[in-house]
């Protein structure tokens, strides 16, 4: 192993290329490693504010205790169920909506420009929307489902841990759905149209050619949509404050995991549990990415 | 071997180790105590006394959105008398306030220099060091101790109150004239309440709502049936009794008023602050509630459904005792971070003051904090339901403010919603609380 000699030229090049990127780095280092490497010290103590003669270090004594912390494996459910609805049902709509969208039909450029507006409307706007609309006293939800005799008595939809849930869940996909069709739109228009033409001709119909043609030639863009829908699904937060009022819903029923890291951080101030959650989470966006990265990253050749 | 070397070279061995050097180093700089509350707590240790001398500053205060009073004209009146600018008067959302006053006492930060508390407030920042305590020379001497124990934790005062505020019971003349109840007449006990709710109760509105949308509501609501039924949260040595007897029987009435009586209005579970509930009741759309004060002021102003002609006001009804009650009462406390802790002081001290109680009485509806002021023939006069609230002092008005205020309303949350909706009994519910509860007021008693 010998090691390639470096001329006074390149070795200028790279002291400027380091000179041109320090500026990036340092806002990294500053913006996110930092604070990273905070939160991971800090879930390493042992730490409320409301008791600050209790601080002490516990290594890995916050991550022992989430292991069997009832609230927290209660959440990773509540989370799981979030995510099976919001990741499989959002991605499912987004490739429909996309099929849709690739056929021509009159007004077929307003409805895409249409699609985007949820996905542009403010997340907090987007749950005081979804709030007034399923109030349990004045929202047109009710009033709708009472007009076309559905029901007859005033149903409390965010009083209600099931229907809470229920209601965060389509809050988020209709806020999400948008965003993930145009990724898939113009995953579909990529597919080259002679792929399809051949398949007419050996007889495919509608159906076939979308299973055997389309979706195959999105393997990429799907994991795509997964990662990201799973990432932002296991992630959720603005949507539950904003429908909750803050409280994490009925009976905790829209308490996912990372609420909990909230609660648990800025309203009993156990800030070096609070911390362990955090990174808990961090690792388990982490595996779900590389999950699905292996689920679908690498093609197999039959 | 080679293959391995590849892998594993010497430069990627120091690569590592200078990674793992950096984040040692970072995680060094990173000290997740430094300068938390004991510091600060040095700051806080020796109780604040008003300085004799003159004090100017200027002050930033962060106050929940109670009180209009102090941006509508009380600012300037405190300016001109102390010769203190007030350089921001911030209003913000209660139910946002508890994380946001976290954050800032957390990163130590000295942006306000006052922030509005109640008793589980000042019980929970006190005890965190992130309150200046108040020597009781600073303090005015007659002020009422519902007020004063709302801005107190552990025989320590770490703030002055602003208002004192009992919760009573507010119901629509009309609606008891309509369903054929003597308007005038107050329900004198839990069994009459609960006759006047359903005989109000019609296909247009509830007899009876309240608010216990969120976690702090749920808490309350729970509170005060506990209380109406004759039962103590705490004992003296504060072991949490929330399955007592009383405990039990309280919620169970709650329970009974949802879905055995049908008289509440199934919204109440998610109705989350008593603002909402004031319009519920001033636009007509309940017949009876048990609210704070303020509850008058939005009966009686423009634009409500109800006046004052048709709003009744008395004590609430008890299930074992005549009447019980809870306690709201708020007050201002100084950030242990404030460079203007004296400018800071003689703000609490005006708001105190019978220049802003009147104010406060007279146009938000709200009890004075000053036993002066509640004397006053014009504070009955400004605000009927003053005499409901001298008479709501001779029964138990309690909060239990605690550090540990914040665990309690949320765990207590989830197993009251869960009665009320009926998918475990009232006795299941508290059982589970009171579980929940008692190692942590172990670990804060410890």
């Amino acid at each position: 192993m010998t090691r390639a000699r470096v001329s006074v030229g390149e070795r200028q090049d790279r002291r400027f290329a380091i000179a041109a990127s320090a500026p990036a780095v340092l806002t990294i280092c500053a913006l996110f490693i930092y604070p990273m490497v905070y939160a991971v010290v800090l879930s390493l103590y042992h730490l409320n504010d409301k008791l600050p003669a209790q601080t002490r270090f516990v290594g890995l004594g916050n991550y022992a205790q989430l292991l069997g912390d009832q609230d927290f494996i209660h959440a990773l459910g509540r989370t799981a169920t979030f995510c099976v609805f919001t990741v499989f049902g959002g991605v499912a709509l987004a490739i429909g909506i996309a099929v849709l969208l690739n056929v021509k039909f009159r007004g077929r450029t307003i409805t895409r420009v249409l699609l985007l507006v949820p996905w542009a409307v403010p997340p907090v706007v987007n749950g005081i929307m979804w709030k007034l609309i399923f109030d349990g006293s004045y929202g047109v939800a009710n009033e709708v489902l009472m007009a076309v005799g559905l029901t007859d008595t005033r149903i409390q939809w965010l009083a209600t841990p099931k229907l809470a849930l229920a209601v965060l869940i389509f809050a988020e996909l209709w806020k999400l759905t948008p965003f993930l069709a145009l990724m898939a739109l113009a995953s579909i228009q990529s597919i080259p149209s002679n792929v399809y033409r051949a398949a007419m001709i050996d007889g495919a119909n509608a159906w076939q050619r979308f299973w055997r043609v389309t979706l195959p030639n999105m393997r990429g863009t799907v994991m795509f949509l997964l990662i990201v829908q799973s990432m932002w699904s296991i992630k959720v937060f603005d949507s539950i404050y904003v429908l909750t009022g803050g409280t994490g819903g009925p009976a905790e029923a829209t308490t996912t995991i990372n609420f909990l890291a909230y609660l648990t951080t800025f309203s009993y101030l156990d800030r070096g549990y609070g911390a362990a959650m955090s990174i808990a989470i961090m690792v388990i966006v982490c595996l779900v990415a590389v999950f699905w990265v292996l689920l679908l990253g690498r093609r197999k050749d039959a | 071997m080679g293959a391995f070397d590849n892998r594993i070279s010497r430069r990627f061995m120091l690569q590592a180790g200078g990674v793992a050097l950096g984040s040692w180093a970072l995680a060094g700089c990173v000290s997740p105590t430094a300068g938390d509350s004991e510091a600060s707590g040095s700051a806080a240790s020796s109780p604040l006394k008003p300085d004799s001398g003159d004090v100017t500053g200027e002050l930033t205060i962060l106050d929940d959105n109670t009180n209009l009073v102090f941006q509508d004209g009380l600012i300037d009146v405190f300016q001109e008398q102390t010769g203190i600018t007030v350089k921001t008067y911030e209003m913000g959302n209660f139910n946002d306030l508890h994380d946001r006053f976290a954050t800032l006492f957390a990163a130590q930060d000295s942006s306000f220099d006052i922030i509005m508390t109640w008793a589980g407030w000042s019980a929970e920042f006190g005890k965190a060091g992130w309150l200046q305590e108040l020597d009781s020379s600073a303090l005015p001497s007659d002020l009422i101790r519902p007020a004063l124990d709302a801005v107190s934790w552990d025989s320590k005062v770490y703030g002055m109150p602003k208002f004192a505020s009992v919760q009573t019971m507010f119901w629509n003349k009309e609606h008891f004239s309509a369903a054929g109840l003597d308007p005038d007449t107050v329900p004198e006990n839990w069994d009459d309440f609960v006759a006047a709710a359903k005989a109000c109760t019609t296909a247009d509105h509830y007899g009876y709502c309240c608010d216990m949308g969120n976690p702090a509501g749920a808490y309350q609501n729970y509170l005060r049936a506990l209380l109406l039924a004759g039962g103590e949260l705490y004992d003296a040595d504060w072991n949490p009794q929330l399955n007592s007897e009383a405990g039990i029987e309280g919620l169970t009435k709650m329970v009974e008023l949802l879905n055995l009586h049908k008289a509440m209005d199934p919204a109440s579970l998610q109705i989350t602050n008593a603002s909402d509930l004031n319009d519920v009741f001033a636009q007509g759309n309940t017949s009876i509630v048990f609210n704070w004060p303020f509850q008058w002021a939005a009966a009686t102003k423009d634009g409500a459904k109800t006046t004052a002609a048709t709003t009744g006001n008395g004590l609430i009804p008890g299930i074992n005792v005549r009447s019980a009650s809870i306690d709201g009462s708020e007050g201002y406390a100084i950030n242990v971070n404030s460079p203007n802790k004296q400018a800071a002081l003689k703000w609490l001290q005006f708001a105190s003051s019978a220049t802003a109680q009147a104010q406060i009485v007279g146009q938000e509806g709200w009890f004075p904090v000053s036993q002066t002021t509640l004397d006053d023939p014009a504070t009955a006069e400004a605000l009927p339901v003053v005499t409901t609230y001298k008479q709501s002092t001779d029964y138990v008005t309690k909060r239990y403010g605690t550090p540990w205020s914040s665990e309690l309303d949320q765990l207590l949350s989830v197993q009251v919603n869960q009665a009320m909706n009926q998918q475990i009994t009232p006795e299941e519910a508290l059982n589970n609380a009171q579980e929940e509860l008692k190692p942590i007021v172990e670990r804060y008693m410890a």
